[in-house]
């Protein structure tokens, strides 16, 4: 007979299939997500300056450098994304020091050399005080009932009463909001300057701007520009070591020109990062160091001055030294970040979040425990309610565990938490098909009809309403897939592995059981398949 | 013709208090929401903010979690204890706005020193407000998606009249699951969301097993009236629905019982969608059908 040959070869492909399956449970452990085995997930949206759209090479760019430096430091197995939005998602499992790693990751690094013009200070009652920078807002923090607010040329020869000069005093624009930044005019002279002062109309000398100190609100900088043309003449920066408003000239060199940094200790033994540049780097920086004795050029990482050292003679071989660091470890993060290159966009950390492994962990045994409970309250449920049918659902639902966890083990799909809440669910609605089939042969053989034919109605009857019934649950797991982050991503994929077997299972494997099942009397008897000739369901 | 065991139900006839109920429990739903404010169901996830699980080393209780992070201007953080292994344990999780890992490492140190901690937080979680919306978006999104799908396949494999009645079916469903979080005070997060898409994913099932032997009875709907085939059709189901219904939420009911806080967040939206699927495949859109039908004299006695 061919159908019997037919249903002999469809259920021995799923032996093999069983066995194929089996060797992937034994051979690849299960890979368990982020929120199971404990770890940090980063999600980190690029941002341009100015709010541009983030080009794709730049993106890619950015994602290689922060590979390097995670690379860097250790992490087993990271795994790095892009997301709908094109954020980028950065997985670390087991990481032991997440807030280090979030530090390293959004760093931007972009690193500059500026000649310092000034520190502002702010005078009152004969005393001073510096001005201090909040650089999140781009805010001077000026004490309100300071008299006068200058600019300071040299802020440690002005602490230690060495000569320094006062560049400039820091006024109200009447005209405006700004603020202005004016050539200071020595007490001698203020008297004489004050009746001048008197006489234009807006109390201050067009002539003695220096210039306007604007808020850029796309880049988050606040610039000293030219009063007339409104081009930058310098940015104010923080002093990462007194929190100090300084005044930079533009970048001279930036870190495009670094060939290597290494963190180590000097022989006084502070804390330093050593930096030595490629071959165009060592002549601009020689040039700088000639031109400029007597001045201090800044050393900038990520818009905060980190030192400033005084230039005492011409350094021809290009290097030089990053210094005010607090610890050894920050002078690693600094070598790590330099070392792999400024990234091109600025990251913003949209989400991070940190699960410990306990918390996982505890969901994984709870889920198993479920599962396994589950699957045997299920089994004695068809076996009470079916009858000799549950026999097929036992051993489809044995089958359907079998595979699923094969596919799960050699696709290397994660599990994730609420994965596991979907392998769980599918287990129940795997013998969902079995409820619709079962039903539909009874009704079948209720009309009398032979087992063999009761069976061949049940299933093409029922055929339509299953795939009906999976299809809709797919168009839900496809959604889910493709506007779910992360943990419900993975649900998605084990729904849909879920409802696909448990439908190919149902509609071939407990099929071809059951026709050659049927050959043996034993299997085909009334009692067998619960039912009483002559009643419906 | 149509034989039936001796349970025979009449659930078109009593459509009017099927549709009560439904109303009701949405209506409680949308006055929960509307009385606690939705920043009170609505997880960091779609509002933004920081989360933290912690665990004290001591018994304590959330006003003195409270008084100790109020010192850092955190008063107003929803606090709560968490379940572990089935009994009230001391951990507990800490909702705030958004704060820097400076301000949240300050308050897991003041944690430390004032109650005492017995290791780095179990969770960790900030959300930038920006991204939640992102997030939000998308949920609406998928869940849109979804809905119109399952609408045009329902609509292509049955007909445009049986693919509206099971969507105002799906979107009980949602609305109902929903609901019911907000009367139980709990909290919605992208995990709900995930539960909610499934329930729309699952519960048409028994909406199809129904309307496919409508289709299949139609034809006798000359004679006995299309409410009569409809109600036939629902009784001769009946046992097939209850049953696929009970074999899913027997391992969710075990994961409700038995699972972790997160774990058992995720069953509850499942077992109510479950539910309120099965309830509303039989009871919202078969008599939605027979009241739209009627309306059409093709269909009428």
């Amino acid at each position: 007979m061919r159908n019997k040959k037919v249903h002999i070869t469809i259920i021995i492909i799923f032996i093999i299939i069983v066995g194929v399956s089996l060797y992937y449970i034994l051979e690849k452990p299960i890979n368990l997500g982020l929120d199971l085995k404990g770890g940090t997930q980063i999600i980190l949206r690029p941002t341009e300056a100015g709010g541009e759209e983030v080009i794709s090479e730049k993106l890619e760019a950015a994602i290689d450098i922060i590979r390097d430096r995670i690379d860097s430091l250790g992490v087993s197995e990271p795994l790095i994304t892009k997301d709908l939005s094109n954020n980028i998602v950065i997985q670390l499992p087991g990481v032991k020091d997440p807030e280090r790693a979030k530090e390293i990751i959004g760093k931007t690094a972009k690193l500059e050399f500026r000649l310092v013009k000034g520190t502002f200070i702010s005078t009152k009652d004969q005393t001073w005080n510096l001005v201090k920078f909040d650089a999140e807002k781009g805010e001077l923090i000026i004490d309100p009932d300071a008299e006068e607010v200058l600019l300071v040329d040299d802020i440690n020869d002005f602490i230690n009463e060495n000569p320094y000069t006062i560049i400039g005093e820091l006024l109200d624009d009447p005209e405006s909001e700004e603020k202005l930044l004016i050539e200071y005019i020595e007490e001698d002279n203020q008297e004489e300057d004050a009746d001048a002062e008197d006489t234009s109309s807006t109390g201050i000398d067009p002539e003695k701007i220096i210039g306007t100190i604007i808020y850029d609100s796309g880049t988050g900088e606040l610039l000293l520009t030219d009063y007339n043309d409104g081009s930058e003449i310098g940015e104010i920066l923080v002093d990462s070591r007194t929190g100090a408003a300084t005044l930079a000239e533009p970048a001279l060199l930036t870190g495009d020109s670094l060939a290597q940094a290494a963190a180590g200790y000097a022989t006084n033994g502070e804390i330093r990062v050593t930096l030595s540049f490629k071959d165009e780097g060592v002549e601009i920086f020689k040039q700088i160091t000639t031109d400029n004795i007597g001045r201090n050029l800044a050393i900038v990482l990520d818009e905060e001055i980190k030192s400033a050292p005084y230039i005492r003679v011409p350094i021809p071989d290009g290097n030089a030294e990053i210094t005010g660091i607090n610890s050894l470890e920050e002078a690693k993060d600094i070598e790590i970040v330099l070392q792999f290159g400024a990234l091109p966009v600025n990251l913003k950390i949209e989400e991070s979040s940190t699960v410990g492994p306990t918390l996982g962990m505890d969901s994984l045994n709870k889920g198993l425990y479920a599962g396994i409970i589950g699957f045997v309250l299920i089994i004695v449920f068809m076996f009470s309610f079916y009858k000799g049918l549950g026999f097929y659902s036992s051993l489809g639902l044995v089958i359907y565990v079998i595979f699923f966890w094969g596919i799960i083990s050699a696709m290397g799909a994660a599990i994730t938490l609420p994965g596991i809440a979907g392998i769980i669910l599918t287990i129940g609605m795997a013998v969902d098909a079995n409820v619709i089939i079962f039903a539909r042969i009874r009704e079948e053989a209720a009309k009398n009809k032979s087992t063999r034919t009761a069976i061949g109605f049940g299933f093409k009857n029922a055929l339509r309403t299953i795939v009906d019934s999976n299809v809709t649950t797919l168009i839900t797991a496809a959604a889910l897939y493709r506007f779910g982050t992360g943990p419900i991503k993975g649900f998605a994929v084990t729904l849909s592995i879920g409802v696909v077997i448990s439908m190919v299972i149902s509609l071939l494997f407990t099929r071809s059981m059951m026709f050659l099942m049927s050959g043996f009397s034993r299997f085909a008897t009334p009692g067998f398949l619960g039912i009483k000739k002559g009643s419906s369901e | 013709m149509l034989k039936f065991r001796k349970f025979y139900f009449d659930f078109i006839g009593k459509r009017k208090i099927w549709f009560i109920i439904s109303l009701v429990v949405i209506l409680a739903g949308v006055a929960g929401f509307l009385i606690r404010g939705a920043s009170f169901n609505l997880g960091i996830d779609f509002l933004g903010g920081s989360l933290i699980e912690v665990e004290f080393s001591r018994d304590t209780n959330i006003s003195e979690v409270r008084s100790v992070i109020s010192e850092i201007g955190l008063e107003n953080a929803i606090i709560q204890q968490t379940e572990f292994q089935r009994t009230v344990s001391n951990r507990f999780i800490i909702r705030t706005t958004p704060i820097d890992s400076e301000t949240e490492n300050e308050m897991i140190d003041l944690l430390d020193e004032k109650i005492g901690l017995t290791g780095s937080p179990l969770q960790d979680r900030t959300v930038d407000p920006g991204f939640s919306k992102q997030i939000t978006r998308y949920a609406l999104i998928a869940i849109g998606i979804s809905i119109i799908g399952i609408l045009i396949y329902v609509w292509i494999r049955f007909e445009f009249r049986l693919g509206a009645s099971a969507i105002v079916a799906l979107i009980h469903d949602v609305l109902v699951t929903v609901g019911i979080y907000a009367i139980l005070n709990r909290e919605i997060n992208t995990s709900t969301i995930a539960a909610i898409l499934t329930i729309i994913g699952y519960s048409i099932n028994d909406t199809i097993v129904v309307f496919d032997r409508i289709r299949e009875n139609t034809p006798l709907s000359g004679r006995l009236g299309y409410g009569k085939i409809v109600n036939d059709s629902i009784n001769i189901t009946l046992s097939r629905s209850i049953n696929t219904s009970f074999t899913t939420l027997i391992p969710i009911l075990l994961l409700l019982i038995l699972g972790t806080t997160a774990l058992r967040d995720f069953a509850l939206a499942l077992t109510i969608g479950i539910i309120a699927g099965t309830y509303s495949s039989i009871c919202i859109a078969s008599p939605l059908l027979v009241v739209w039908n009627n309306r059409f004299p093709k269909y009428k006695k």
